[in-house]
This record gives structure tokens, C-alpha cells and sequence, in this order.
């Protein structure tokens, strides 16, 4: 994570871009978001990501629910459903169901994930459905401009909170760890090389993989979670963390004053997937008529 | 009106659902308005008409036309009764009856009208099974069915009820066999003259009469052999006769088996007073259940035939809501013969 | 309707659960159906699983198909007393009451079923419980024994009994099946000793060769059986009463044809998932009742808008919230027809009978595709929970799988427009993994890419695109809106009605018509889009209209007066129950003489 000391030239930098081939998985949309907002790592990350993998785009779809993060599918070329606030899990659920061989990524952000669809994390997770969700949290409602969330520090002033927030946050990555997440990590928005790479390697589990991202709302949060702030706090995850070890995912993840930045924990287990194709060859095995 | 002011209507019980019991049911609905009614019956059957049992051998085969009353008679007049319900026991001191399905029945007054049943000598208890009987209707049809047509009935004793069967049988052209027995005749008593003159006239009917005594009596009743009737009665002196179906026809026996244990007298029937009333104030008995003291005879004694019995119903009714009537009766009880020659007894007097 | 040498005959078994009422009345449905009969059953049971509930089992046994139960029986059996005594005045005069002659408990005046018999009925009283300890030395068997009593009693061959015994308790191994078959056994032995005095007699069924093609179903399970038939990917469920043993068949038939089902957390994930395999290009339904219908109206929307193909099953209970879980009623109309914000159209079907949920299961597939719609299938519990017997052609395709429009081939450079806007307003609808047509559906209003759009020229566009589209369902091959029963031409009552209701509107109406009114009725099956045509040309026949439903509000009657502002006659209750034949037969009387 180290900071370019070399000038970048805008000429140079768009012909790299346009050699690597990632921009085959932007759309023409431009991003909505706000200059500055974090969102637009994301975006990079994942087209970065998706590059890299060489994902086919026909054979990928986004599923967001709503919110700033959620408008995140109009702005790559691939199979995309912007869908209701909080349900981006279940839909994401179904079209996984019906097409094994779709690569399905779920955005979204942390009102929609732990607030109104906080209740569909934990069966994504206990069920290890092959999907990958990638939340973006940045502590706030944006798209109604500004009103605290499941994840807002205590202490937070914004419009339905003028006498400060008093409700402790959420912690996110010990609820998944605690849903059996078999893939957890985290990321941050102002570190985009390490973004790219813990989406790309999200992607690649198999199974429900988790990728908490933090972000900065430039627009509505001067205070707590900037990139200032945040830059100083995140720290690298530390050196011999197991990531198989359930115990000591859970207790870095109890740090919440020094977010760590990386792969949390991970498991092999059968996926949703796997788990329907065991009942299918079940049921067929058993030869017994059907009875009405 | 509140609900103290009103005590609950006085509750009239009645077990058995013949001419007796209905007979009683009638009158105390008439003479106590308020009162409920139920009789008790393990019949599955309203009140029929026992008398007109023999007409299920010729054209009477639906039960609904043996009705003494259509179902709706009940309802209108407010008479509840209770089918497929077997007393087990009578608790005088509670003032209760129980039923044998375990339910509890209070009373205010009770009546015991119970009847009789076929009275199987205990020689030949065991061969109940192979007898046909003629005690209810649904017994007189499963009779009835195992009675080809001309078939030949042997009858096994001979009392009145059996012999007005015969005269249906004959009717229809059946071989009918008596064989003798003390109850032949029952319940007249006859002298040994009038009891020679009466199987004269039997035998004039066209009724083989056998004499059982002369062959050691009956000891046994065993099915018959193919080719051959469906059964076959065998006597101490080893002779035997067959016949399509073998009716016992011993007379009746008080069904009194629920008074037992009751404190009640029980001699044979339970014992009554000319006012029918037993040695508890709260119950009654009338019918072929119930011996009547006689004061003439100095005995109890039973009153059969149909006008006696429905006059015993109406006296139990009278003295149940608070009468003071005496039974008393001065039908003569003859047995003689008709204009065609055939038997003919006052036991047989029905009137509609 | 039915002329003497016909078999019409009522037969109601009365327990507490736990008894084995509904298992009772199970076996005899389906043994009458073995024997060419066919038959319309409905179950009643508590709330409760374990405790003093009361159950009941009713079915009509017949030759020609019936349309409604009787009101009155022609048998009562009470495995239960306590249960079974308000139920004994439904028996006719000379019917049949069956009842334990060896109750445990001890009971008080009146409370046991000798004492409710009814002069013009004839009483059984059998010892159930001592035949099923001599039979099969417990009293578990009394269920059976009451069903050996009642085809011994009514003369029925005791084959398909030991048959369906034998399949039913297959899987408890040989001594139950021994057990059960003895406490049968026990029982016919015992009703045929005894002497018979109710005049209930059946008559030879009708001809084998349609008794072999005949099948006994619930509503539910014809639901899932057209399901099946109409291939269905993938179902997503939460279980909720009546609705949940739709799901319950499903989960056990759709895997052995490598299919998926899923129990989601709740109703919204339900639809949500359902939604998404719709997008996916799978078949895809859920089912619930009300309350989770509520839960599903926001994704209904987004289904409509993003024309995504769903179907979902909805079987109404008694309202509103919690209501009466297991009670029957029809007041999931209006939810069902409006229960989203926004112009959220969508296709509602209802149908009427049994088979009538087995074709409008296999039909609601194709609609949702063809038209690229959410579908939703009203029933209600009475008609989730009642049997019938069924013809299915098993060698008919029934259902047309693929009513998908083709995707027209892009030129270079072209982007794909998912909402195309066409003559007919469905537009070539492609799915993830379809190559080179990439594009993003959304809740939002949207252009023909699928863009968002809140422009009011492509609000209005798009509005008047998934309305209009619709109607084309009312002209969709081989599935009839509304069928019309009874007189043609001119009548003096008409009866209009929907979903379980029909059928007794029809039983009542061929009741009329013995007693000389002249009278038709109209059954209306799909209720959105709504067929005026249709619905105006009866109505134009009919000197009055009569409603019947079981809802307070009349929200059909609200409907056709809505829509075709023309004065109807409601018959609206709410008994928790099937509406009373004879209650519709008066009103029709009524409106008749006036």
C-alpha cells in the first residue's frame, strides 16, 4: 500500500486502462455517485477483478438492492438486477438456483444489508449459496441524504438523528462469522489495489463469500468515517492470522477501533448448490412410486 | 321468572320400549306437561308393534310399516327415546340409572318395563347359536331369511307367541313341527284334558305334534348334514327329526338382570303392588317384567297378553304423577279355537 | 340431479385429533375412488397438533362428479362424542349414526351420542374400541375398525380397503400393515353381523374403463401435480396454513426429476427468490396465504414492472392479519387483484374445483411467460384441503412449456432493449448466459434498454405496455375466463361467483332448476385482467344477478360493479366455512318471486 510518488499523465494512464481490457466490463453509464465517493473504487475493483479472472460477461450477473451502492450493476456490462431495498440477498439466491453456472455478485450497502435486509445474511450465509456479496459500508443513508445506520458510530449527527446517534453499531463481521460465512473479508475503499484483489479472490470461493468494504460518504459524514479517519485506523491483518481459525477470525473482528484488511477466515463446505444436487441424487436413488 | 323460582322439570325415566313403556310414555306426557320423558331401549328400533311380527313372514318385510308411530311423533310430543342404550345398573339411593357406554342418567321416577326374553331351557343353553328366535324384529328377519320357501320349522317347546307364529307359517305353507314341552301353551294353564283337546286341534291345523317327553326330551341341536336341512334336533332316545330352522318356544324370562343389587324385590319378575309401585317409592314396573300382588291368589303373579300390558302402562303413568289406581283385570284368559277351527287365545287380542 | 339408481351418499367421521379421523376419512375417499366412485371430501381440523381439537372428515361419494359436500349426511360416524354430538343433526332421516358403544371416560346425561340420535335416524352403536383390542390387541386400530364398520354396513367390497391399508402403513413394515388390516377386518366383520335398518345403499359405480383414469387429489396436491407437469425449475417457499402442503409435495417429487425447492426465512425472500429464477430463465413459483401474500406485494410490483415471469399460489384463510389460519375464506381478492403501490397489473386467476387447480397451475406457467408477468392463483383452504376425483389425461400435454418469444438476432453494435416496445407490448425477453445481450432490469421506470427512465412520455409508455399486454390473456388458447352452466338464454336469476364458491353456486342452481327457475350461472375464472365481455353479455341475459362469496366485504361484487357499473345482489358471509347450498338456493328463490 504504497502511496505513487510518480507523477501519473493522463494520456499514459488511459491507454493502460483501455489495454487491460477491463473497460469491456464498464458500461457507458457514468457512475451517479458523488466526486470522491468511495464507491468508485468499488466499481474499479470489480471490473479490475472481473478482468483478471476473465469472467465471461453473459455468464455474470449483479444483484443490488437500493441505495447509493445499489446503482452499482447500471454501471458494468454484465447481466444486472437493481432490485428492492434490503432483497438483494434472496433474488441473488434465486438466480443462483435456477443457473448454477452464473457467476452472481450481490452489492449493496450497509442499510440494505443490515437494516431492512438484515434478515436474509444469516440463511445466505448458513446456507453457503455460491455467491459473493460485497457490502459497502459507509456508515450512513446517502440516497436520502444523510440519515444514520445500522453501522453509524454513536455519537453520529445527521437529519433523524440532530441529538446524536446513541445506538451502538452493528458489527458486521463477527454476525457473518457467527452465520457461518465460509469466505469473510474486509477491504477498504482507499486502498483499491488490495480492494481489486480480495474481490477477485471473493469471487473465487466457492460458496457464500463476504467482502465488508469501508468507505467514506464524502457527502454526508465530514466527521466520522473520512478517508482521513479511516486511513489512519485500517491496519493490515495481522502476520500469522490462521484464516481457518474461527476463534481468531472472531476475535480480530471484535477490533473494532483497527479494522484489519484482509482475509479474514475461510471453509470448504458443500454449497446450496452441492446440497441440491446430494437431495436430487437422494430422491432419484429412492425408488419408491409417488403417492397421491 | 329467575332460576330458583323454577325448579328443573321433574324427569319420568322409563326402561324398554314396548307397548308397557310407551304406553306410560304417552300418558305422563299428558299428565305431567312439564315433565321429561325418556325411555331407554337397546333396540335400535322405534316402538313396533309386537304383535304384527309374524306379518314379516308373509308381506310385511319393511320395518318402517311395523311403527306404532312415525319418528315425528316424538319430537311432537316430547318423548325422548334413547336407542342402543343397555341399562347395566339402577342406583335407587342416587336416584340414578347407569348405562352400560358409562353414562349417567338421574331420575325422578323410574319405570321398569323391560319385558321378557325367550326363556332357553339351561340344557340347551349351549346350542344357542343354532337357534332362531323371534324376539325382535331384526331376529324374526334373519328367521325369516333362513327359512326357504315350504320350508319346515321345528318349534321346540310351543308357547303362544311361537304358536302365533305357526299359524302364519301354515299360512304360507310351511311344515311346522312341535314338539312338546311343559311351556307348550304358555303361559295358559291348562288342565291335562284341555291340553289334549288343544293339540287335537293343533294337529287339525295341519302342525306335526311330537311328542317330547316320550322321547326323553331334547339333547341336542346340531347343524344338518348336506343334502339335508339346516338342522337337526336329536332326542335322549337317540331319535332326531330335521327342519330348516329350530325356534326355542319356551315362554318368557323377566329381563330383571340390571334390578339385581338394587335392594328392589325380585322374585322372578320384580314384585309390585296393584298400584305397580316396588318396594322403592320412586319406582315403578309394568309389562312382562313385573309380578302384580294378587290379593285373590295371595300371590304375585304375572299378566300377559296385550290388553294387560298397556292397561299396566297406564296404571304405572297414573301413579307415577301421583295417582292412586290399581291394576286390575277381569280378562279372562281362555284358550279355545276359532270359527275356522284354528287355535285361537285371548293372549292374541289386539286392538289398534 | 341425481336419479335413484344413482349413488349420492354423504359420509362424515367425527373425532378429536389424535383419533385418526382424517387418516379414516383419507382411506375411504381414496377406496371409493379405487372403486370407480368419485368423490368430493373436505377435512376439518384444529388449529392445534397435539390436544382436544375437533376433526372432521366429510365426503360425497357419488356416480356422476358433485360440486359441493351435502348438507346433510347420510352417515355420521363419531369417534369422539364429546366432539361429534352437534354434528349428529346433520345425518338425514333414515341415515346411518355410528358410535362407540365402549367409551373410557364416564359421562354425564346427554353426553354421549345414543342420547342425540333423532327419532328418524337409526344409531349403531359398536364397541370400536373392544374390536380394535381384540383385532390388534390396542386401541390404536379404532379408526380402522370404523372404517371395516362403515363398508361392511354400506356394502362396500372390502378390497381397495385392504389395498390402500396395505400402501398407506407400507412404510411402517408388515405387523402394522397385519395390525391394520385385522382392526379393518374386525370392524366389516362386525358391521355385517349386524342387522341393517338405514336405507343408505351404493350403487354399482359407474364404467371401469373411467374409473382407471380417474385420481383422487386435494386441491393443493393437483396444484402440485400441474406444477410437475408443467415443469416447473424451481420452487421457493415458507410454510404457512393452507397453503404449506403444496410446498410439502413439491419438496418430495421435484428433486427426482433433478429440481430445486427451497424453505426460504420468509414470504419477501420467497418471491424475491422466485423473482430471481424468473430472471434466470427457470420456472419458477412460490405459495402462500394472506398474510404472506401481504409480505410479497412490494415484489410483486417489482415482478410486474421488470416483467419477470412468477407464478404464485395464494390460498386464502379466514382475515384479516392472523385471522382464522384454518378456517376457508375469500377475502384475499382485492389483495391478490391490487395488493401493490404503483398501476402494479398482474394476471389473477382462481380456480373453481379440483381439476380446475391442476390446469390453472399448468395454464399460470404459460401466462407468466408469454406475457412476462407475475401470475397469481387464488384458492382458498376449502378448496386447498378438499378432495375430488379427478380425470387427467396422463398422455395429454396439457400445458404449452416454452411460450417464450424468440430473441431476435443483434446486428453489430446493437444494443439489446429488453423492453422493446411491440404491438402487442411483450417484448423478446432474454436471461443471464444468453450471449452478447447484457442488460440490467430494475425497479425503477425504465426505457425500452431498461435504462432509467422517469420521462412521462416513457411513464405512460411503459404503463400502458404492461397493461395492454394483459389482455391478451383473456384470448389465451385452450383456458376458458368464465364457462357458463345451466339455462341458456334468458333466466330470471343468475348466479355470478368465483374460486371454491362455484360449486355450490352450481348445486344450488341445479337445485332451482328442479324446482322450475329458470336460472344459469356463470363461473369466472380469471378475475385479472377482467373479462367484461364476457361478464356483460351473462349479466345481460339475467333478469337479477346474484354474488355469492365468502368474504364480508363483496369484494367480486365490488368488482363487476366496478368495472361494469351494473347492479348485483350480494350473498356475503362469512362462516368460516363453505357457504350453505340451501342459503344460496333461498336467495335465489327469493330474487326468483320478487
Amino acid at each position: 500500500m504504497s502511496i505513487p510518488i510518480k507523477p501519473v499523465f493522463v494520456d499514459e494512464k488511459l491507454r493502460e486502462v483501455q489495454e487491460s481490457g477491463r473497460l469491456a466490463y464498464r458500461s457507458h453509464a457514468l457512475p451517479t455517485w458523488c466526486p470522491g465517493c468511495g464507491y468508485f473504487a468499488i466499481v474499479e475493483g470489480l471490473t479490475h477483478a472481473c478482468n483478471a479472472m476473465n469472467l465471461p460477461r453473459d455468464q455474470t450477473a449483479v444483484v443490488s438492492g437500493i441505495g447509493c451502492s445499489s446503482r452499482f450493476p447500471f454501471f458494468v456490462d454484465l447481466y444486472g438486477f437493481h432490485t428492492l431495498h434490503g432483497r438483494a440477498l434472496p433474488v441473488a439466491t434465486g438466480i443462483k438456483t435456477a443457473n448454477d453456472r452464473l457467476t452472481v455478485i450481490a452489492v449493496g450497502g450497509d442499510g440494505d444489508g443490515f437494516a431492512i435486509g438484515g434478515g436474509h445474511i444469516a440463511h445466505a450465509a448458513k446456507r453457503n449459496v455460491d455467491i459473493t456479496y460485497l457490502l459497502f459500508d459507509n456508515g450512513i443513508y446517502g440516497l436520502t441524504k444523510g440519515q444514520t445506520s445500522p453501522t453509524s458510530a454513536v455519537g453520529l449527527r445527521t437529519s433523524t438523528s440532530p441529538f446524536d446517534n446513541p445506538e451502538r453499531p452493528l458489527n458486521p463481521l463477527l454476525m457473518l462469522l457467527s452465520y457461518g460465512v465460509s469466505w469473510l473479508g474486509q477491504a477498504y475503499a482507499g486502498r483499491p489495489d488490495h480492494l481489486r484483489g480480495m474481490i477477485a479472490d471473493a469471487i473465487a470461493h466457492r460458496g457464500f463469500s463476504y467482502l465488508h468494504i469501508l468507505s467514506p460518504c464524502v457527502t454526508f459524514d465530514k466527521t466520522s468515517r473520512t478517508y482521513v479517519n479511516l486511513g489512519l485506523q485500517v491496519r493490515e491483518i495481522p502476520e500469522g492470522h490462521d484464516p481457518t481459525d474461527l476463534m481468531a477470525a472472531m476475535r480480530l473482528a471484535q477490533d473494532t477501533d483497527q479494522p484489519a484488511l484482509g482475509l479474514f477466515y475461510h471453509q470448504k463446505r458443500p454449497t446450496l448448490g452441492d446440497t441440491f444436487d446430494e437431495i436430487a441424487a437422494r430422491a432419484r436413488a429412492k425408488t419408491a412410486p409417488a403417492t397421491d | 321468572m329467575n332460576a330458583a323460582a323454577s325448579p328443573p322439570p321433574r324427569h319420568h325415566v322409563i326402561i324398554g320400549n314396548g307397548v308397557a313403556g310407551n304406553q306410560a310414555a304417552e300418558l305422563l306426557r299428558d299428565r305431567d306437561p312439564a315433565s321429561r320423558v325418556t325411555i331407554l331401549t337397546h333396540s335400535r328400533l322405534l316402538f313396533y308393534n309386537r304383535y304384527l311380527l309374524p306379518g314379516i313372514f308373509q308381506d310385511m318385510a319393511n320395518w318402517p310399516e311395523l311403527l306404532a308411530h312415525p319418528p315425528e311423533h316424538y319430537a311432537a310430543r316430547r318423548i325422548h327415546v334413547r336407542r342402543e342404550c343397555r341399562v347395566s345398573a339402577v342406583d335407587p339411593r342416587n336416584r340414578l340409572v347407569k348405562l352400560a357406554h358409562n353414562e349417567t342418567i338421574p331420575y325422578d321416577t323410574l319405570l321398569v318395563a323391560t319385558g321378557g326374553r325367550g326363556h332357553l331351557p339351561e340344557e340347551l343353553a349351549e346350542y344357542r347359536p343354532l337357534f332362531h328366535h323371534f324376539g325382535s324384529y331384526e331376529a324374526a328377519m334373519a328367521t325369516r331369511r333362513a327359512l326357504p320357501e315350504r320350508g319346515a320349522v321345528v318349534m321346540l317347546g310351543g308357547d303362544m307367541i311361537g304358536l302365533d307364529l305357526a299359524r302364519t307359517l301354515l299360512a304360507i305353507e310351511c311344515r311346522v313341527i312341535l314338539v312338546t314341552h311343559e311351556t307348550t301353551f304358555w303361559p295358559h294353564a291348562l288342565t291335562p284334558e284341555e291340553r289334549t283337546n288343544a293339540l287335537a286341534t293343533l294337529v287339525a291345523m295341519g302342525i306335526e305334534v311330537i311328542d317330547g317327553d316320550a322321547r326323553g326330551g331334547v339333547a341336542a341341536v346340531e347343524p344338518g348334514a348336506p343334502g339335508l336341512p339346516a338342522r337337526r334336533v336329536v332326542f335322549h332316545n337317540g331319535a332326531d327329526l330335521y327342519g330348516d330352522v329350530v325356534m326355542p318356544c319356551f315362554g318368557l324370562t323377566p329381563m330383571v338382570e340390571f334390578m339385581v343389587g338394587t335392594g328392589i324385590d325380585i322374585e322372578r319378575g320384580v314384585l309390585v303392588s296393584p298400584q305397580l309401585r316396588t318396594s322403592d317409592p320412586h319406582i315403578f314396573a309394568a309389562g312382562d317384567v313385573c309380578q302384580i300382588w294378587s290379593e285373590e291368589e295371595h300371590a304375585y303373579r304375572f299378566y300377559y297378553g296385550y290388553r294387560n300390558v298397556r292397561a299396566m302402562g297406564e296404571v304405572a303413568a297414573i301413579n307415577m304423577t301421583g295417582g292412586q289406581e290399581a291394576f286390575a283385570t277381569n280378562r279372562v284368559e281362555s284358550l279355545g279355537h276359532d270359527a275356522q277351527g284354528r287355535i285361537d287365545s285371548s293372549f292374541w287380542v289386539y286392538d289398534e | 340431479m341425481t336419479t335413484m339408481s344413482k349413488t349420492d351418499i354423504q359420509i362424515a367421521i367425527c373425532g378429536s385429533a389424535g383419533d385418526g379421523t382424517i387418516a379414516a376419512g383419507d382411506i375411504l375417499r381414496n377406496a371409493v375412488a379405487a372403486a370407480g366412485y368419485r368423490v368430493i371430501g373436505f377435512d376439518v381440523y384444529p388449529p392445534e397438533i397435539r390436544g382436544f381439537g375437533k376433526c372432521i372428515s366429510r365426503l360425497r361419494i357419488s356416480t356422476d362428479q358433485s360440486y359441493s359436500l351435502k348438507r346433510h349426511s347420510d352417515v355420521l360416524l363419531s369417534l369422539d362424542d364429546s366432539q361429534a354430538l352437534p354434528h349428529a343433526g346433520e345425518v338425514r332421516d333414515m341415515g346411518a349414526v355410528i358410535f362407540e358403544s365402549q367409551p373410557i371416560a364416564p359421562c354425564q346425561e346427554g353426553e354421549h351420542m345414543s342420547a342425540r340420535v333423532l327419532p328418524g335416524q337409526i344409531p349403531y352403536a359398536f364397541s370400536m374400541r373392544e374390536l380394535s383390542q381384540q383385532a390388534t390387541g390396542g386401541g390404536r386400530a379404532r379408526n380402522l375398525v370404523a372404517l371395516g364398520i362403515i363398508a361392511g354396513l354400506l356394502g362396500l367390497t372390502p378390497d381397495p380397503f385392504r389395498a390402500i391399508i396395505a400402501r398407506k402403513f407400507g412404510k411402517q413394515g408388515p405387523e402394522i400393515v397385519a395390525r391394520s388390516l385385522a382392526g379393518f377386518q374386525a370392524g366389516f366383520d362386525g358391521a355385517t353381523r349386524t342387522f341393517k335398518l338405514d336405507d343408505v345403499f351404493f350403487s354399482p359405480p359407474g364404467q371401469a374403463d373411467t374409473a382407471q383414469r380417474v385420481i383422487m387429489l386435494s386441491g393443493n396436491a393437483a396444484v402440485a401435480r400441474g406444477c410437475l407437469d408443467a415443469e416447473l425449475d424451481t420452487f421457493f417457499g415458507y410454510p404457512i396454513t393452507p397453503a404449506t402442503s403444496i410446498m410439502e409435495r413439491l419438496a418430495a417429487e421435484l428433486p427426482k426429476h433433478g429440481r430445486r425447492l427451497l424453505q426460504t426465512e420468509d414470504e419477501i425472500a420467497a418471491i424475491a427468490a422466485t423473482i430471481g429464477a424468473g430472471y434466470a430463465g427457470a420456472r419458477a413459483a412460490t405459495a402462500t396465504s394472506g398474510p404472506g401474500l401481504a409480505l410479497m406485494s412490494e415484489m410483486l410490483g417489482l415482478a410486474t414492472i421488470t416483467e419477470t415471469p412468477c407464478v404464485v399460489f395464494v390460498s386464502q384463510r379466514g382475515g384479516p392479519s392472523t385471522g382464522m389460519p384454518t378456517k376457508t375464506e375469500q377475502s384475499d381478492l382485492n389483495a391478490a387483484l391490487y395488493g401493490s403501490p404503483g398501476d402494479a397489473c398482474r394476471i389473477v386467476i382462481a380456480p373453481t374445483n379440483v381439476e380446475g387447480c391442476y390446469r390453472c397451475a399448468g395454464k399460470a406457467f404459460e401466462m407468466a411467460e408469454r406475457y412476462q408477468t407475475p401470475v397469481i392463483v387464488l384458492l382458498d383452504l376449502y378448496l386447498s384441503n378438499r378432495y375430488e376425483t379427478v380425470t387427467l389425461d396422463e398422455s395429454d400435454h396439457a400445458f404449452v412449456l416454452d411460450a417464450n418469444k424468440p430473441l431476435p438476432r443483434l446486428e453489430p453494435g446493437e444494443t439489446y432493449r429488453r423492453y422493446a416496445l411491440t404491438e402487442d407490448g411483450v417484448s423478446p425477453r432474454a436471461v443471464p448466459g444468453d450471449a452478447g445481450h447484457m442488460h440490467v432490469i430494475t425497479g425503477l421506470e425504465h426505457n425500452e434498454l431498461g435504462r432509467p427512465d422517469d420521462s412521462e412520455t416513457m411513464h405512460a409508455a411503459m404503463s400502458r405496455k404492461r397493461h395492454d399486454k394483459l389482455q391478451a390473456a383473456l384470448r389465451h388458447p385452450e383456458f376458458a375466463v368464465t364457462r357458463r352452466f345451466g339455462a341458456t338464454g334468458r333466466v330470471k336469476v343468475g348466479l355470478l361467483a368465483w374460486g371454491s364458491t362455484f360449486g355450490e353456486c352450481l348445486e344450488a342452481m341445479f337445485m332451482a332448476q328442479a324446482q322450475n327457475i329458470p336460472c344459469a350461472a356463470l363461473k369466472v375464472v380469471m378475475l385479472s385482467p377482467f373479462p367484461v365481455r364476457e361478464v356483460a353479455s351473462f349479466m345481460d341475459d339475467c333478469d337479477q344477478v346474484l354474488v355469492p362469496e365468502i368474504n364480508h366485504e363483496g369484494q367480486f361484487a365490488q368488482l363487476v360493479q366496478g368495472t361494469l357499473a351494473r347492479p348485483v345482489t350480494r350473498l356475503s358471509r362469512v362462516p368460516g366455512s363453505p357457504m350453505p347450498v340451501e342459503l344460496i338456493l333461498n336467495e335465489i328463490r327469493r330474487l326468483a318471486q320478487g
